[in-house]
């Protein structure tokens, strides 16, 4: 485990490159780019992904069931308000996992979430997140090439690999003068606040200014994350996170909060695609969510905490088009608990398969990724080769 | 000055004000305690604000409004949704109906003029340690206006649950929260009906009993979310040993405990019929109560009506684990991320030694050796770093938009965490490269705007920063251009950052 004061001694370490101006680095460290989007508070995955194929479904979800789904195939269906990720499916840019979870068994938002960002099987099992234990086993040259598109770093980016973070500002920029000034006290004083001061000031060359306030929406971060990953040295892994899915009261509906949250996933996407223009086809994006929630409605026509969810992994290198699920069923004694989707699939192992066929991790870096008593077998042919 | 005096008013208050490090460096500790006595009267700022009646129907008016307004527009009004919220972090697809906008404009003036209230009590207070603890309990019983139906009530929970009981006992503010409509409203229990309660078993009992606009009929059954966060956020803590048998058992025990007005009778009516007053907000409805014995870590509770649920958080309120996690939370607040084992475990013996007297514990907190190590451990939270400047700025002042700005773009906005755990409380989470940025530029913005005061950024240093700011720092604002320059990086340096 590696501890906050070693963590300050890696940032130290990183200090003299960090200071260094963009222009002076080579060309990008890969090609390859990948997006992780957080759904923070539980995606109602049966909603997301509907099961209409499974004859239990109706029984099962009673008035959850939404009219006119989006068929994918004999089983599974997308909401409504998918359209969007429909067409990627279509195209064969799309993979929908379900029945996915991570280890975590218990029900707690937190926990839940923690667990997911360490890739650890333990809540506060490791206090670093996966994504940047990734970012460090990519060779590099000191810069940043994780970018978190948060005004605070999520515990998913924080680690020992340079990473930068940056959202839009609503104030002008201060003068060069006591930028520069500022840099070279906080260099005498303060490596942690030197080598963010620096990240900073490179990220913000990258946007140009301060952005503006429509950024601040998902749909806006994920469009500014598009600008960071078609930099020439610019970012390659990037991580946009988007709250609001704990629907515990009246989900159903097409104004509903989770349906609208879907409607903006969707078209967040469809910002991030736009945004990379060719660079979408070095492209993968992971869509993730800390559990999934009950199969049945509860007292208040929403779902309270559950556990299996629904995962996509989209983008142009992705052999999409295809429906990953060891389906368990929703007949009352398929379920987990007698209440959740049963989980049939590791979230680490999805993760891990396009860490090793996109990013070109290999044996031991992936174990650094999401150590494991066990080793997390990577799941093969998610990415077209 | 002493450092030790530097410590008391960083890392326990709310940063010095001029002057304030000389006058309390002859006694810190005991400027601290003296501290820990009840708030004799509401500060000035926070009386101008609404009364929590005003606060819990606002919502309901306006929601009754939109209903009207979707009905001419032939929309279904049970679900549009309000988008907008501050706080919230995103905006969704348009509805295409002004019931953005609206909400916008309804909310958000009250929402300002409340976290002003909030910013100009801490800039003011001579008790920077009690405002410290009163900010320390709202992140703990957490109502975030980021539920949109919430959005007015924070407030008013601040001034019923918070800060009558910040030095008096951990189980009383633990019955006012859990009693008060903000809660029952925010984390949903309000709607958890008993399935074999009278209520549940009679389909006719749920039905609107008024053809209000927005009246709707009723599901029976139980909605566990405030039983799980009591249990989870609130007092033993997760993975403290209980399980989701317990988590039923609770919400079962905590049927019935629901707000006075909506669903049964709406809310709207008593408030327009004037027969509304804060005291009548919280009502336990005997009707909607699980009946029966319920089991809840190991101990059958079998008493009847709301007593059984003031049995089971008189006991949550007592246990031990309860006393770890809430010590440890205070420690970790104020010394250090990672809070020294052993100052945790002399308070939460006085926790227990004590039944929850939170005076005793926080004494605790401010007299082992941990709380004067001279090691900064704590990186300020930006709502933090933001009223520190004002305290130390003579003749800063700002407008409840711009503050809102402020807060925002730091990633803080006051009474709207994302969610019912709160705000993080550890450096990992506030230090980034965007953070850093978005507190250079607000610094450089208060310094512009009270650079032409006169103001020797030098000697404001030595005034606030005492011993503790460093040669390189001292150096680097007495050779600033510019008064406005000097500040900067005053408010900048590292020193008036960490604490």
């Amino acid at each position: 485990m590696v501890t906050r004061r070693q963590t300050l001694r890696y940032f130290g370490a990183g200090l003299a490159a960090a200071g260094l101006p963009r222009a002076a680095f080579a060309a990008a460290d890969t090609d390859k780019r990948l997006v992780v989007i957080l759904l923070r508070g539980a995606m109602d995955g049966l909603s997301a992904v509907p099961a209409p194929g499974d004859p239990a479904f109706e029984a099962a979800r009673g008035g959850l069931a939404l009219p006119n789904p989006l068929k994918l195939d004999a089983m599974f269906a997308l909401h409504p308000n998918l359209g969007g990720m429909k067409g990627l499916y279509d195209a064969g840019e799309l993979i929908v996992v379900h029945a996915a979870a991570t280890p975590y068994r218990d029900r707690s938002h937190f926990d839940g979430q923690n667990l997911l960002e360490n890739g650890s099987a333990q809540p506060y099992g490791l206090d670093t997140g996966w994504l940047n234990r990734a970012l460090a086993q990519i060779p590099g040259t000191g810069r940043p090439l994780g970018v978190a598109l948060n005004s605070h770093m999520p515990l998913m980016m924080r680690g020992t690999a340079p990473v930068t973070s940056w959202a839009p500002s609503l104030l002008p920029p201060p003068d060069g003068d006591t930028v520069q000034r500022l840099a070279v006290l906080y260099g005498e004083t303060d490596p942690v606040l030197a080598k963010n001061f620096a990240n900073a000031q490179g990220a913000n060359r990258v946007v140009g200014g301060g952005g503006d306030l429509g950024a601040r929406a998902f749909i806006g971060l994920m469009s500014a994350a598009a600008k960071f990953l078609t930099t020439p040295d610019g970012e390659r892994i990037a991580m946009v996170e988007i709250g609001g899915w704990d629907s515990h009261v009246n989900q159903a509906g097409a104004f509903s909060p989770l349906s609208t949250n879907l409607l903006t996933l969707d078209r967040g996407l469809a910002a991030l695609k736009s945004g990379l223009g060719p660079a979408w086809k070095d492209t993968a994006v992971l869509v993730v969510s800390e559990f999934g929630r009950t199969v049945a409605m509860n007292g208040t026509q929403g779902t309270d905490h559950g556990t299996a969810g629904a995962v996509f992994v989209a983008g142009g290198a992705v052999k999409g088009g295809r429906v990953l699920a060891d389906w368990p069923g929703l007949k009352p004694a398929d379920l987990y608990q007698d209440r959740d989707l049963r989980p049939t699939t590791d979230f680490r192992s999805i993760a891990a398969g396009v860490l090793r066929d996109h990013m070109g991790l290999h044996g031991a870096q992936l174990a650094a990724v999401f150590p494991s008593v066990a080793p997390i077998k990577p799941r093969d042919g998610l990415i077209r080769v | 000055m002493t450092i030790q005096g530097v410590i008391a008013v960083n890392r326990f208050g709310l940063g010095a004000r001029p002057g304030e490090v000389a006058r309390l460096s002859a006694d810190p500790k005991g400027w601290l305690l003296a501290q820990l006595a009840p708030e004799r009267d509401l500060p000035a700022p926070l009386r101008a604000l609404p009364s929590t009646v005003d606060d819990m129907s606002v919502f309901f008016k306006w929601l009754r409004q939109v209903a009207v307004e979707a009905k001419a527009h032939g929309m279904d009004p049970y679900n549009l949704r309000p988008q907008g919220a501050p706080g919230a972090g995103m905006a969704g697809g348009d509805s295409g109906f002004s019931i953005e906008r609206e909400y916008v404009k309804t909310f958000i003036p009250r929402y300002a003029k409340a976290v002003k209230a909030r910013f100009d009590t801490a800039v003011a207070t001579e008790r920077p340690f009690f405002e410290r603890l009163v900010h320390f309990w709202v992140n703990h019983f957490v109502v975030s206006g980021a539920k949109p139906g919430a959005i007015a009530m924070p407030p008013s929970f601040e001034r019923d649950v918070v800060r009558p009981n910040v030095t008096g006992r951990f189980a009383d503010m633990l019955l006012a929260s859990s009693r008060h409509p903000a809660m029952l409203y925010y984390l949903d229990n309000f709607r958890s009906i008993g399935p074999n309660s009278k209520v549940g078993k009679d389909p006719a009992l749920r039905a609107p009993r008024q053809p209000e606009a927005f009246a709707v009929p009723r599901m029976a059954g139980l909605n566990e979310n405030l039983a799980r966060e009591i249990l989870e956020l609130q007092t033993l803590g997760v993975r403290s040993g209980y399980a989701q048998a317990d988590v039923a058992g609770f919400a079962r025990v905590l049927t019935g405990w629901t707000i006075a007005g909506p669903p049964r009778v709406p809310l709207l009516r008593l408030v327009l019929d004037g027969r509304l007053d804060a005291k009548g907000l919280f009502e336990f409805d005997d009707e909607e109560h699980e009946p029966g014995p319920q089991s809840v870590l190991g101990k059958v509770y079998a008493q009847s009506g709301v007593d059984q649920g003031e049995a089971v958080l008189a006991d949550l309120a007592r246990h031990p684990a309860t006393a770890h996690f809430i010590s440890a939370k205070l420690a970790r607040h104020f010394v250090a991320d990672d809070p020294p084992p052993a100052l945790v475990a002399r308070m939460a013996e006085t926790f227990l030694a004590t039944d929850g007297d939170l005076k005793r514990v926080c004494a605790e907190l401010v007299t082992g050796p941990e709380a004067f190590d001279p090691v900064p451990r704590k990186f300020k939270t930006p709502e933090d770093y933001v009223i520190s400047a004002a305290r130390a700025l003579p003749a800063f002042s700002t407008d409840p938009g711009t503050l809102l700005r402020a807060y925002g773009s730091m990633g803080q906005a006051p009474y709207n965490p994302p969610g019912p755990n709160g705000w993080p409380d550890v450096e990992g989470e506030w230090l980034g490269a965007d953070a850093v940025w978005k507190r250079f530029e607000w610094a450089s913005q208060a310094a512009q705007s009270v650079a032409s005061a006169v103001i020797d950024p030098g000697d404001l240093a030595s005034d606030v920063l005492g011993p503790s700011l460093s040669k390189a720092t001292a150096q680097a604002i007495a050779r600033a251009e510019s008064p406005a320059q000097g500040l900067t990086l005053l408010l900048a340096s590292a020193e008036f950052q960490r604490r």
